[in-house]
């Protein structure tokens, strides 16, 4: 088992006038992958290392399968950890690295061997076994400090942007094959980064930290789709979602509508408000023709400013009157735009999200 | 066609100027190793003559009746002891002030490492009626307490340095790895530290070796003396025994030549390291 509860975990550092951690609760269940994300000094590894027993806990309770853990050394919780500079002990060879844990703990010779030669087949580094990390790649020192998680087999694994050190084809690559261990092992993984692609890609939820406190936790296209507020609306998704203010005026029907660069949406927005901010994610954007058949559309006129055919997909820089800042919009590869030229675009309304002028939270719709 | 002529130049060069150097750094000694072979008389006839017969029996009489196997076995006690107090005494201490943030930590640094500027002529009185008081004087292990006190600062300073570059994630793996503060300083901070360790022994064992300021005040029994007193032995008040002087030197010499070429190579590894990654 693996249950992870954190509650109201705090992290106060003693020359600091702000809480590191602020406050942080958090349920992570058996075999979850959760994946905290956000900008360096959110406090995602400071939880972290809370969570392993590495750094104090101020304030607030962290249970591990319902355990008050806040007094528990490090090597008493049960808990691997993959650090993203590997830590690989480097007098040792890889064998020796990988049993260096078991030994501790008291195992057979013979029980460390084959933990270690299992560890190895899974991660391809039996031919590897009798090198110092120093003789090895950037990749293969990855899978040793995966591997020396692993034969440890336990309750949960801690991964502090395990992959931020290798090279963009590795990392994809890795990514997979944590994906794929996850599944196989099923053991619940907390994983820490500031890639958003790894956190959509690998996470069974996300935890978007801000400032130290948890700005949204869900699924990862709950969250992405759901923003709880600007911040994380523009964290998540490239190029960034595009936010723009937007006055919001009474209907001829009774109704609200919304004023986007002459482009009036209906929107069922509080009644309260006279200007809000609205999100419309570069995806939602379509050219004349692209639009799917269900879509709800409003339309936008605007100036092609750029032009990025990126193979797969053109992303358009567009100036919009009336708005303030230029939008962005993924449009389908066979666009056929170039610099200067006037478009007008479809915006499927659904997928628009409002939020607060002022707090920059999401509005209820 | 020019490359290879200038490479040429500037190899002849390099040959030229390191011959000049070895000159320089080994003629002195290879003069006082002849010496060491020949007897007075032949080296007062002509001192910078090559032996004509190789006088090895003087090595077995410096080392009998000189009293210079007493000597050497004191050496060897008093540097050992001395030398393998200070780096297990150092490399904790450097353990801890590169690790642990503690209060008075800086402060505390500053007062160890302090003590330096301190040239060891000061102390030495003090020393000496320390010694007395404890019945230490005349002992030798009042001569090694004294050794570690003088060379300790200095060694913390290296090791301290070397210690702070190791990343601190290697800490944090071993103690996610169930070891202990003790365990981890044994077997992650000492091996890894290995080159910086080695220079602190060499620099350590050389300098206790040669010494004699502490040697002279602190011990006054000819059965307790180290080998730097043992060579004065043969300087009297009218008359120097240059043949036997150099015999003593070779005595004292050798040892120190060995160590460093068994550590040489960790030393230089210790002085250009870094590479812990």
């Amino acid at each position: 088992m693996g249950n992870v509860t954190l509650e109201g975990l705090t992290k106060r550092y003693r020359d600091a006038e702000a809480a590191a951690v602020d406050d942080v609760s958090l349920d992570i269940a058996n075999g979850e992958f959760m994946v905290l994300l956000g900008p360096s000094g959110c406090g995602k590894s400071t939880t972290l290392r809370m969570i392993a027993g590495l750094e104090p806990i101020s304030d607030g309770t962290l249970r591990i399968d319902g355990e008050v853990m806040n007094r528990v050394p490090a090597r008493d919780r049960d808990i691997a950890m993959v650090f993203q500079s590997y830590a690989l002990y480097p007098h040792m060879t890889v064998f020796d690295n990988l049993a260096f844990g078991l030994k501790r703990r008291g195992f057979a010779r013979e029980e460390i061997n084959r933990r270690v030669n299992d560890a190895a087949g899974i991660l391809g580094l039996s031919p590897y076994l009798a090198r110092k990390p120093h003789a090895l790649s950037g990749g293969q020192r990855q899978r040793v400090a995966l591997g020396r998680a692993i034969v440890r087999d336990p309750k949960v694994f801690l991964f502090d942007e395990p992959l931020s050190n290798l090279d963009a084809a590795l990392r994809v690559n890795m990514r997979n094959e944590l994906v794929k261990l996850h599944q196989r092992l099923g053991t619940t993984m907390i994983y820490v980064t500031h890639d958003q692609v790894e956190a959509m890609s690998m996470g069974s939820r996300i935890c978007i930290m801000q400032d130290g406190r948890v700005a949204q936790v869900g699924r990862p296209l709950d969250v992405y789709r759901y923003p709880a507020n600007t911040f994380v609306a523009s964290f998540l998704g490239s190029p960034q979602i595009n936010l723009v203010e937007a006055a919001v005026e009474p209907n001829h029907d009774g109704g609200r509508v919304l004023d986007v660069g002459g482009a009036r949406i209906v929107t069922d927005c509080p009644p309260d408000r006279s200007r809000v901010i609205a999100g419309i994610r570069p995806e939602d954007f379509y050219l004349p023709g692209e639009a799917p058949g269900d879509a709800v559309g409003a339309t936008l006129d605007a100036r092609v400013l750029a032009v990025e055919a990126l193979g797969a997909e053109t992303v358009l820089l567009l100036d919009v009157d009336g708005v303030d800042k230029d939008l962005t919009a993924r449009v389908g590869r066979s666009a056929r735009t170039a610099v200067g030229d006037l478009v007008r675009l479809t915006v499927d309304t659904r997928a628009l999200r409002l939020f607060d002028a002022d707090t920059g939270l999401a509005l209820e719709r | 066609m020019s490359a290879p002529f200038r490479f040429d130049i500037t190899h002849g060069a390099l040959v030229v100027a390191l011959a000049l150097y070895t000159a320089f750094a080994a003629g002195p000694f290879l003069w006082v190793a002849s010496m060491s072979l020949r007897t007075t008389t032949e080296i007062s006839a002509d001192p910078y003559a090559l032996p004509d017969t190789l006088h090895f029996s003087k090595f077995a009489v410096a080392w009998t009746d000189g009293n210079y196997g007493t000597y050497f076995g004191n050496s060897v006690i008093v540097v050992l002891s001395a030398v393998a107090i200070l780096t297990v005494i150092g490399a904790m201490a450097a353990h801890c002030f590169a690790r642990y943030r503690f209060p008075f930590r800086r402060f505390l640094y500053f007062l160890v490492f302090s003590t330096i500027i301190f040239p060891p002529q000061i102390t030495i009185i003090a020393l000496f009626q320390i010694l007395v008081e404890y019945g230490l004087f005349n002992t030798r292990a009042g001569l090694v307490l004294a050794y570690v006190a003088f060379q300790l600062p200095i060694t913390v300073y290296i090791l301290e340095s070397f210690f702070a570059r190791i990343p601190s994630d290697l800490y944090d793996a071993a103690r996610m790895d169930g070891y202990s503060e003790w365990e981890i300083f044994w077997r992650i901070s000492l091996p890894v530290a290995m080159p910086a360790l080695s220079t602190t022994v060499i620099l350590n064992t050389i300098l206790l070796w040669n010494e004699f300021l502490y040697a002279v005040v602190l011990i006054t029994d000819d059965d307790k003396r180290t080998l730097p007193l043992g060579i004065q032995k043969y300087m009297g008040d009218q008359l120097i025994d240059i043949g036997m002087l150099a015999t003593g030197l070779m005595i004292a010499i050798v040892p120190v030549v060995i160590v460093y070429v068994f550590f040489s190579e960790k030393l230089i590894q210790g002085m250009t390291a870094g590479a812990i990654k």
